[in-house]
């Protein structure tokens, strides 16, 4: 049981890291919420995915159960500030789909992958998680019509993102808060 | 970005394409018009509720179920969502759609409205293009 108070100092520092991210996590969702999307034709319901950033930044400074955790945080809180029960079920869905596929590119591709591919790669299994979910609930493969261009959206936020990504990792890496896990799983 | 990325764009690009191009090309082909009225399926959780044919005329249908109202509008042989009172307002950014397998959702009250394909009939699994 007993910690010693490096470890819980680590501990500690996890902890905060995720609370962090999770709260920028959310007011992003909540700024990407503002841009009416549909307004320029886009396909209805589809995002930018800035949450994104804070997601995948997590994966490479923290471990994998850490980056569950805010997953799960940033899921719900959104979902209570913008959604509805089904909502919450859907992007729960999305975002644990999205959240291992990068989890495993990172794991076992990153040397072959920089931080955009693995982007690209969150944000259309996000979207193939959202439509699955949702063939399921209509029983109906139907709405897979609206796969295509989801894919070519998801590329083009996933580029975005990925950069910002990339900016994110840089800048915090000076930060002697996220010093100790620089050499964490990601890297 | 290294090779690997690329190569990832370059493949699901080609995917995406592979899927529209021909969805463009046959547009006007099984395009509804006079005297061939396409067909609409709506179904509320998985059941069939109404089978609409998409006229030039203007009919209103609405869905009431618990979980809220939806009311869809066809004209011009389309149909589209014109109001609901679901949180999120998603399905009235469909627009309005007038090809078949074209959908309409509505996820948080269940509602899915498919134009049926050109023959006409019941589609189980019409994926295949």
């Amino acid at each position: 049981m007993g910690m010693s108070s490096s470890e819980s100092a680590t501990a500690l520092k996890r902890t905060v890291i995720i609370a962090i991210f999770a709260a920028v996590a959310v007011v992003l969702s909540i700024v990407e919420a503002q841009i009416p999307l549909a307004g320029i034709g886009l396909m209805p319901g589809a995002k930018l995915g800035f949450a994104n950033i804070m997601i995948l930044t997590c994966i490479y400074f923290l471990r994998g159960r850490d980056v569950f955790v805010l997953v799960i945080l940033k899921t719900l809180l959104t979902a209570f500030l913008l959604g509805t029960l089904s909502s919450l079920l859907f992007s729960l869905f999305g975002s644990m789909f999205s959240f291992i596929a990068m989890f495993a590119l990172v794991k076992l591709g990153r040397k072959k992958f920089s931080v955009i591919g693995i982007s690209i790669v969150g944000g259309l299994a996000h979207n193939t998680g959202q439509l699955l979910a949702a063939s399921f609930v209509f029983n109906s493969t139907s709405i897979f019509y609206y796969l295509p261009v989801l894919l070519i959206t998801g590329i083009v936020t996933g580029i975005a993102v990925g950069f910002a990504v990339r900016y994110v990792v840089d800048s915090l890496s000076r930060i002697s808060l996220f010093e100790e896990f620089l050499n964490g799983p990601g890297h | 970005m290294k090779r690997a990325d690329v190569l990832l764009i370059s493949i699901v690009l080609i995917a995406a394409l592979a899927f529209l191009v021909p969805r463009w090309l046959s547009n006007d082909a099984d395009k509804g018009g006079p005297g061939k009225e396409l067909k609409a399926n709506i179904t509320v959780d998985g059941k069939l509720f109404k089978t609409v044919t998409l006229t030039k005329e203007e009919q209103t249908i609405e869905v009431r179920t618990e979980r809220g109202y939806n009311i869809l509008k066809v004209h011009d042989y389309g149909i589209e969502m014109f109001d609901a009172d679901c949180p999120d307002q998603v399905c009235l950014g469909f627009g309005f759609i007038t090809l078949p397998k074209q959908t309409i959702v509505c996820l948080p009250h269940r509602v899915l409205v498919e134009i049926a394909s050109g023959a006409g009939e019941d589609e189980v699994d019409g994926y295949v293009q």
